[in-house]
């Protein structure tokens, strides 16, 4: 295991200010790979560690598209088929009868929606994954329901162990280990 | 409505001091990590399984012997399994209220119970989607309502309300799903973390998709969680709005009403609420919940439920003030029909149990009384059922031309399909309870983060 690749320096942190206090420093120092890992949403962590802004696939835009492609096709699709392919004259009520089509295009149209808004939430946020090196960082597992991690990439161009070592260890970080995997 | 329901109550704080990230977790999720489930479950699963054999049984005789063996006839061509299937779907529908409209008023109460909703949504559109089928005279065929290129070279009907129901409820289902999907993903990664043995951990970890919980996928996970909820807060109500259109859409005396859509969504609070309560009262005290559920989200859901059976009460007098009013002599004689004929039990029932008896809660102590409540959203669920029975049965047969008029008994088929959807419900549900944390551990860390940050 310690053969593998460093993925970089992981500190794990009791308490939510113990890991906001040091995620600050490590961005008023200049580090730029750095994420954090808690067991609920933090929009200081997200701040923090620079991921508040917009993301980079716009989850509502996306949305918004599905839905749009959804109205379009639903409706299309009723037009199509009771229009043009296979018109059938009830009572002489007009084939293209446009109010009667409104329920389904709303239907089909907020299910593209809701299908877009997952699929761009699984691809910005690179899920579904089997493998990431950060699973391999000791204790992890206690990220999903009681401690806050940090860990700063060793792709990072500042990324000194031992300076980042000791800022976590200021901040009272209950645990520093190297991640490898 | 958040005014109303987020005043706290001095008596019971909506998380019970104590409750930490640890707590949490260990009483919630091992729950369902235990090798051995609890004995009320297996007695709870034992019994479900018992009335899904009464559906399989029920159903194996509808299909040999065709739909002659139930109570419908000309004219009361639509019976139990139309009055069950609107039932259901209201009752489905409560779980989508609770957890996607009350998520967007941000209402406390709605964390700790929101999964016990959603889980009862995804179990009873199952018992609502077989009804439909059942009721066809070829259930085989039902496939011809999906609008796929055939030999035949037709399509299905896009102006008949009764297909704006079927698109309905495929795209609910679907969307159901996803909606739950997304809220259990980051409690599924709990699961993982915490699974004890090597089969679990890999289960749950292919279900947590691989979540890390980062910085990055909390933020698209909020983002996503806030466009579902909000898109399926207006879909509940489409769906069963348009529930209430297969019904508006005909000409039959008392269907043919414009206040039918937001008739059947009152009712579909009502119900579903009244579900709610009936399942988190036994589940808070099996699996010892007491701590994050409290009196605070009875009382809450027990508001909810008064709001829903007035905005129903306020249906039923337009209802009756319609026809009343209005010159149609149909509309007036089948009213009659309905008021004081052979169904007529049925209906004082109906309103006893839905409009009267709810009136209890007016009172904090009866909000506060687990058994009163329990008792009361029994009642809704009996009164609901017998409003579908009233809408469908009385209308058909009292029908315009009194060479029309009909009745309509149901035979022991029709009960036995009534009885086994019970059973499927219960399946399924107690099924869920195994599989899943029934309290979202993640929405509750955010409310302990806020009372004690850690």
């Amino acid at each position: 295991m310690n053969e593998a690749r460093l993925h970089g320096i992981a500190g794990e942190f009791e308490h939510l200010d113990g890991a906001l206090g040091a995620a600050r420093q490590l961005r008023d120092s200049g580090f730029t790979r750095v994420e954090a890992y808690s067991p609920y949403p933090v929009e200081e962590l997200a701040e923090a560690v620079g991921r508040s802004g917009a993301p980079i696939i716009a989850i509502s835009t996306v949305a918004f598209l599905g839905a749009l492609i959804g109205l379009t096709g639903g409706y299309f699709v009723q037009y199509w088929t009771a229009a043009v392919d296979l018109p059938v004259n009830v009572g002489g009520r007009p084939l293209h009868s446009w109010p009667a089509f409104t329920v389904s295009t709303f239907e089909i149209g907020v299910l593209c929606g809701v299908a877009a808004a997952l699929l761009a939430f699984l691809v910005s946020s690179r899920l579904p994954l089997l493998y990431h090196p950060i699973f391999a960082t000791d204790g992890f597992e206690r990220a999903s329901q009681d401690r806050f991690f940090l860990i700063v990439e060793a792709a990072d161009v500042r990324f000194y162990p031992e300076r980042i070592r000791a800022i976590f260890e200021r901040h009272g970080a209950a645990h520093v280990s190297e991640v490898r995997g | 409505m958040t005014t109303i329901t987020t005043e706290t109550p001095q008596v019971a704080p909506v998380m019970q001091p104590g409750v930490t990230f640890m707590s949490l977790s260990t009483r919630i999720g091992d729950t369902v990590l235990r090798p051995q489930a609890p004995l009320w479950w297996w007695v709870g699963f034992g019994v479900s399984l018992l009335l899904l054999a009464v559906l399989v049984v029920s159903c194996t005789y509808l299909f040999v012997n065709g739909i002659g063996v139930w109570g419908v006839d000309i004219p009361v061509a639509w019976g139990l399994a139309i009055a069950e299937y609107v039932w259901w779907i209201a009752l489905a529908s409560g779980g989508t209220i609770v957890s996607a409209l009350f998520y967007l008023t941000g209402s406390p109460w709605r964390s700790a119970i929101s999964r016990i909703a959603e889980s009862m949504m995804l179990s009873a559109v199952a018992s609502a989607g077989i009804m439909p089928i059942l009721h066809l005279g070829r259930p085989g065929f039902f496939y011809w309502l999906f609008p796929y290129p055939n030999v035949m070279g037709v399509w299905p009907q896009f102006r008949s309300p009764l297909l704006w129901d079927f698109v309905c409820i495929i795209c609910y289902i679907l969307m159901s799903v996803m909606f739950y999907y997304t809220g259990l993903v980051p409690d599924l990664a709990t699961m993982r973390d915490r699974a004890p043995t090597r089969v679990k951990q890999i289960v749950y970890g292919i279900l947590a998709l691989g979540w890390q919980g980062s910085a990055r996928q909390w933020r698209n996970y909020k983002i996503t969680y806030l466009i579902m909820a909000a898109i399926m807060a207006p879909m509940v109500v489409s769906v069963h709005s348009v529930v209430g259109l297969d019904f508006a859409g005909g000409v039959t005396p008392g269907w043919h009403s414009t206040q039918f859509p937001p008739y059947f969504f009152f009712g579909a609070i009502l119900s579903g609420l009244a579900l709610v309560i009936m399942l988190t009262i036994p589940l808070r005290h099996a699996y010892s919940l007491q701590m994050v559920i409290t009196g605070y989200h009875l009382n809450a859901l027990g508001k909810v439920m008064l709001t829903g059976s007035l905005m129903l009460g306020f249906a039923y007098f337009w209802e009756v003030f319609g026809p009343y009013y209005g010159s149609d002599v149909a509309e007036r004689t089948m009213l009659g029909g309905r008021l004081t004929g052979t169904y007529a039990s049925v209906y004082w029932a109906t309103v006893a149990l839905n409009i009267t008896a709810p009136q209890l809660l007016w009172w904090p102590a009866i909000r506060r009384s687990e058994w009163a409540l329990f008792l009361i959203s029994s009642g809704v669920i009996i009164g609901m059922w017998c409003e579908r029975f009233v809408i469908v049965v009385t209308s058909l047969s009292r029908d315009h031309v009194p060479s029309e008029w009909g009745s309509y008994v149901p035979t022991i088929w029709d009960w036995g399909v009534l009885v086994g959807s019970i059973g499927l419900f219960l399946v399924i549900f107690f099924v869920i309870l195994r599989l899943v944390p029934i309290v979202p551990l993640a929405e509750l860390r955010e409310l302990i983060a806020e009372r004690a940050p850690p």
